[in-house]
């Protein structure tokens, strides 16, 4: 009973939402909306929840002495440096504090780690180079060939560069991702038909 | 000695071979059309697309959707940029939404740029924040405009119905966990008319070409080179007006020259290892 009463809560829930999408009825409809509000409702606490958790994580790894503690304190550090202003704030999120963290710290932070990974996928390709060769020199190959077609180029070099990259996205990239999208499509729905037939657990 | 010399050399070569790269890359493009390269025009036809989306007559009232990444933030910045540029030079009003924590503190600092930049504050509407991913797109389809939001652009959208619908277009900009899959998914199969365009990063082309080749974005500039062509046509537009620090275009080449010079590096890099790998096999 405890297993199935999440599949059962889901099938209902997934009906609901369907029917509205294919009747036009308004008590179908105001139902439809309650549903997605109460989703809507649960996200918002999960979030907070899962914020609460993990301060609560590492103000305890704070107090214990074998955990990281320079960490946790960062951790709680960068959460209080968002919150307190912009709870403090009338503002909220517009303070001009919480406005320094994101332009200042987090977005620079952010793109930061992001070009380490041209740093990091180097030495990555040696390894894959010396594990598979075959597999990894076809991955570099097509790595490299997008790389210099997506390069942002204009005049005679970047007509021939960007022809050939509308040509690969448009054909074989669309072609893949297309497959790649009505195969997940079909593989859920056929999850979905189990679930509702009670071949499967929500769960597995 | 000589073996010695020859390493190092070698050595300075491959090191620097990518700056070497980027300078030829520089005067080339310094040379202009004569050498057969440049920066990407605005005949691009995905940034054309775009222009001629947004300057359709009829595009008042625009959603902009905004989620990017902050990681990817920058990639996409100066084609936003242009974006709000374009829109404010036509005279239209942006109501800013985020469904992801990201987007939101992005959009806020974007808003406050608008603003400073001579954006009359009843152009702009701030639709801050809504909660709950996916879901809470769904529920914006017909709630959109917070209890608290005021003014007459607030007003207009809630006597239009105060969902989506009430708007002309949407700018997804993209790159967070919703973008313009979720839009389409989401939205385009509940409001079907909605006009959808995005600005995403290279990361999320491969996913939203598909929805553009189909039809289901209505405009879609993806990456550098597409960002970089939509600049220029924005840039380029006889509409411009230089009083407005909002109307200001961000040049394209200052973010795009590090982005050669990450990829050259990349390539270097990658020809090495797979160099490295066919060297030992001779050996």
């Amino acid at each position: 009973m405890r297993r199935s009463l999440p599949a059962v809560l889901v099938v209902l829930v997934g009906l609901v939402l369907l029917l509205d999408l294919l009747v036009a009825n308004p008590t179908l409809a105001s139902l439809a909306d309650a549903l997605v509000e109460l989703v809507v409702i649960l996200f918002a606490a999960a979030a907070v929840l899962g914020a609460v958790a993990l301060a609560v994580r590492h103000g305890r790894a704070v107090a214990l002495p074998a955990d990281d503690r320079i960490g946790s304190v960062v951790v709680l550090v960068g959460m209080a440096a968002v919150l307190v202003p912009g709870l403090l704030a009338p503002e909220g999120a517009a303070a001009p504090a919480v406005r320094w963290v994101v332009g200042a710290l987090l977005v620079p932070l952010g793109a930061s780690l992001l070009a380490l990974v041209v740093i990091f996928l180097v030495p990555a390709a040696r390894r894959g180079m010396r594990a598979r060769p075959a597999e990894t020199g076809v991955l570099l190959g097509a790595a490299c060939v997008m790389l210099v077609l997506l390069l942002p180029l204009g005049g005679a070099v970047g007509d021939v560069t960007g022809a050939a990259a509308d040509w690969l996205l448009a054909v074989p990239v669309r072609g893949v991702l297309a497959g790649l999208l009505v195969g997940a499509a079909i593989a859920t729905a056929v999850f979905a038909a189990r679930v509702v037939f009670g071949l499967a657990n929500v769960d597995d | 000695m000589t073996e010695r010399l020859r390493r190092i050399g070698r050595f300075g070569v491959r090191r620097w071979l990518p700056a070497g790269f980027v300078l030829l890359i520089g005067i080339l493009t310094a040379l202009g059309g004569s050498a057969g390269i440049g920066w990407p025009t605005s005949a691009q036809p995905s940034a054309a697309e775009l222009h001629a989306l947004l300057a359709a007559p009829g595009r008042d009232r625009i959603l902009v959707a905004f989620d990017p990444d902050v990681g990817t933030y920058a990639e996409v910045r100066p084609a936003v940029r242009a974006a709000f540029a374009q829109l404010v030079r036509a005279g239209a009003t942006l109501s800013v939404v985020s469904f992801t924590p990201e987007g939101r503190a992005l959009a806020v600092a974007e808003l406050d740029r608008l603003r400073r930049g001579g954006v009359e504050e009843a152009r702009l509407l701030d639709l801050g924040f809504h909660a709950g991913a996916e879901a809470g797109l769904v529920a914006a389809t017909s709630r959109l405009v917070p209890a608290g939001a005021s003014g007459a652009l607030a007003e207009a959208v809630r006597d239009a119905g105060g969902g989506i619908a009430a708007f002309d277009a949407v700018l997804v900009v993209g790159g967070g966990d919703i973008g313009p899959r979720s839009w389409v998914e989401q939205v385009g199969t509940r409001l079907p008319e909605t006009t959808i365009a995005a600005i995403v990063p290279t990361s999320l082309l491969p996913q939203a070409v598909p929805y553009r080749s189909s039809g289901q974005l209505d405009a879609l500039v993806a990456g550098v080179r597409e960002a970089s062509a939509y600049v220029a046509a924005v840039r380029d537009d006889p509409a411009a007006s230089a009083a407005r620090e909002a109307e200001r275009v961000d040049d394209a080449a200052p973010s795009a020259l590090p982005i050669i010079a990450g990829a050259l590096l990349l390539l270097v890099g990658l020809a090495d290892a797979i160099a490295g790998r066919w060297r030992r096999d001779a050996a």
